[in-house]
């Protein structure tokens, strides 16, 4: 993430996806195949409720901005749109699976959500960035020390 | 018959610096306010500095946002204020985004929504951003008039009184706007303009209303700084409230000049200097804080002409106690001079000071430079505005000292250039007179409230060691024309004898 004008103990942005796709993971097992599922939850539920205070044309500005970013190392992205409504949705998601399989769309949402973390880290800070993705998603962080257990050692 | 309790409305503290004292105590708890003014006027920065101050994750802060400021800028922006609290961003402060309830234009649904997210987080404050756009966007609508705008208001008033809230709406209104049915409903309107005048923007809140408490008349100047608002409440005028002192003489610093006042200052007064450019107001000005600190009090100097650091050099020489103590909790020297001062402005700095140190000597060097500095629009009322700031300064029990700088050394009729003599105590004149073709410094008193005082004109000089003051010139005619003739006894008075001056016997004037 970028670095915020006072030092920051706001994790790696790699890093919350990484732990927000887990615990989202945790609960679809049995949804095959579960990383790329997992991956296109969170996105999902990430817009849904971040829509929640920057408004939904906010949001969709951002998920848009980080979806062209990601395209230019995950191409496969291309055919991807963000869909705008009370249930927002990425279309295409079949298809990239079917074309590319699950593990590279997983791996190609995550790309997206580490960049629209960092980008919300440049826009007001890493540490409020991570903040508001958190708030936004109360039962992921319920029990904070499951989040914490899943960050790597240092 | 038996008395009725009276049900206490208890005040928030708004964190606002000045606005608690302006809305007479703070802010009703559970009041509905509108927060008006124009682009830019400080109505979204007034009410984070309010959040901040009083939400709490048992009791958060709701913000909602409605087509106006993005939620990411605003964010963005109000970090940078040292009253952002990130614990409380995101938590006990959340941001709520009605745009879209708001483009539909459908108001039972934007009250829905809201009462929702109320009753979901039963927050303690309530603020809409812009409330505004709201009635704009709805209005636009054929299906609302404006009979289901007020309904509206009056729904949502009620029901965040209902759940215990302080809410505010903002809103950018013009004044011909008053009559807008939120102006009705709400218990309480603040105003904030910023008008320019000339190269100064002069930033002004009023209290329209507060219900329920008696709100500080008039319009009171702010700024807005890294620290958010200050509010800088208009002076009372309080010269009824002044303490009354027991008339205690306190040195000058210069045994001559207090053998001219009869004995030394009365302190607690307000005292001007008056006097030609280099005639030595400065340098009794120094003597009159260094005598303080001598003594072990703790005084203020608000200059307006020169920085601090060249100030204290200047007064080095002669009354090292300036720079020694400056910052030392016994001295304190303020330095304004933005060009957009407001006199409340400076008096809400020279008091902080004032209480902070303890102290019982003010200096202001100079009101001219003090009127440089105001913004124009305060150059105008500056009679009544050094009226007010002395009345204020006084009523602390504080004894002042002010100088101020005459033009003309040689014609003038009037002893001081703002005309504001009326505002003080003890008025000491200096002026040039030409002596055997040699100019000359003479200084008087000419006014003291309540003691008798020297009536003569007295030669000084300023030397190494500060004002040194000689006898009253005697035998001199027209020495308020400058040019006195001498009409007493054959020989000219002023021999060197006569320049040895009383004041040199008494120095030094301090250390050895």
């Amino acid at each position: 993430m970028t670095a915020s004008p006072t030092p920051s103990d706001a994790p790696d942005a790699r890093e919350l996806v990484r732990n927000l796709v887990g615990l989202e993971a945790d609960a679809r097992s049995d949804e095959a195949p579960v990383a790329a599922r997992a991956t296109l939850a969170t996105s999902e539920r990430l817009y849904r409720e971040l829509s929640r205070w920057l408004g939904s044309v906010g949001c969709h500005a951002l998920f848009t901005r980080a979806l062209a970013d990601a395209r230019v190392s995950h191409p496969l992205l291309t055919g991807v749109r963000v869909q705008k409504g009370d249930q927002p949705y990425f279309e295409g998601t079949a298809e990239i699976i079917d074309a590319h399989g699950a593990s590279a769309t997983a791996e190609a949402f995550e790309a997206m959500l580490v960049t629209l973390v960092e980008l919300l880290g440049r826009l007001i800070g890493d540490d409020m960035a991570v903040k508001l993705i958190l708030q936004s998603l109360p039962e992921f962080v319920r029990d904070t020390r499951s989040l914490e257990a899943r960050r790597p050692e240092a | 018959m038996k008395e009725k309790k009276r049900s206490p409305v208890r005040n928030l503290a708004t964190g606002v610096p000045g606005l608690d004292s302006v809305l007479g105590g703070g802010l009703p708890e559970y009041s509905f306010n509108l927060i008006a003014g124009g682009p830019g006027a400080g109505k979204t920065t007034l009410v984070h500095q309010l959040m901040f101050a009083n939400a709490t994750a048992e009791r958060p802060a709701l913000y909602f946002t409605v087509l106006g400021e993005p939620t990411l800028k605003m964010l963005r922006y109000q970090q940078q204020f040292s009253f952002f609290d990130h614990d409380l961003a995101g938590s006990a402060i959340q941001f709520i985004n009605l745009s879209e309830e708001v483009l539909d234009g459908n108001l039972d649904e934007v009250l829905k929504r809201m009462v929702d997210e109320i009753a979901r987080s039963k927050p303690g404050i309530v603020v809409v951003d812009s409330f505004r756009t709201i009635r704009e966007n709805l209005t636009q609508s054929s299906e609302h008039t404006t009979s289901s705008l007020e309904n509206f208001i009056q729904r949502l008033a009620l029901h965040l009184t209902s759940w215990e809230v302080t809410s505010f709406l903002l809103g950018e209104y013009s004044e011909s706007e008053q009559r807008d049915p939120i102006f009705t409903v709400a218990d309480g309107v603040l105003w904030l303009t910023q008008a320019v005048d000339r190269n100064s923007v002069v930033r002004k809140l009023q209290v329209i209303k507060t219900r329920g408490q008696a709100q500080m008349p008039g319009l009171h100047t702010f700024r807005i700084s890294e620290d958010g608002l200050q509010i800088f409440p208009r002076i009372p005028e309080r010269q009824d409230a002044r303490q009354l002192q027991s008339r205690t003489r306190i040195s000058t610093g210069v045994p001559g000049l207090d053998e001219m006042l009869g004995g030394g200052m009365i302190a607690g007064d307000a005292v001007m200097i008056t006097g030609p450019a280099g005639s030595g107001k400065s340098t009794i000005t120094t003597q009159f804080i260094a005598e303080g600190l001598r003594k072990d009090e703790a005084a203020v100097i608000a200059i307006f002409e020169e920085y601090p650091k060249d100030y204290v050099a200047r007064a080095d020489a002669r009354t090292p106690e300036i720079g020694e103590m400056t910052g030392s909790g016994k001295l304190e020297i303020i330095y304004l001079r933005p060009l957009d001062l407001s006199v409340d402005e400076t008096l809400a700095a020279i008091l902080e000071a004032v209480q902070r140190l303890g102290a019982t000597r003010v200096a202001i060097d100079s009101l001219s430079g003090f009127e440089v500095a105001l913004a124009p629009t305060f150059r105008i009322d500056f009679r009544e505005s050094l009226y007010r700031l002395i009345g204020a300064l006084t009523s602390t029990g504080v004894t002042v000292f002010m100088t101020a700088e005459v033009l003309d050394g040689f014609s003038y009729e009037r002893f001081t250039s703002e005309q504001v003599s009326f505002i003080t105590d003890e008025i000491i004149v200096q002026r040039y007179v030409e002596i055997d073709s040699e100019i000359k410094r003479v200084m008087a008193v000419i006014k003291m409230r309540g003691s008798d005082h020297s009536h003569g004109f007295h030669l000084y000089e300023t030397t190494g060691k500060g004002v040194v003051v000689s006898g009253p010139l005697v035998g001199y005619h027209g020495i308020i024309n400058g040019c006195p003739t001498f009409h007493g006894a054959a020989g000219s008075p002023l021999t060197e004898d006569r320049l040895t001056s009383r004041d040199e016997a008494r120095l030094p004037l301090h250390g050895g």
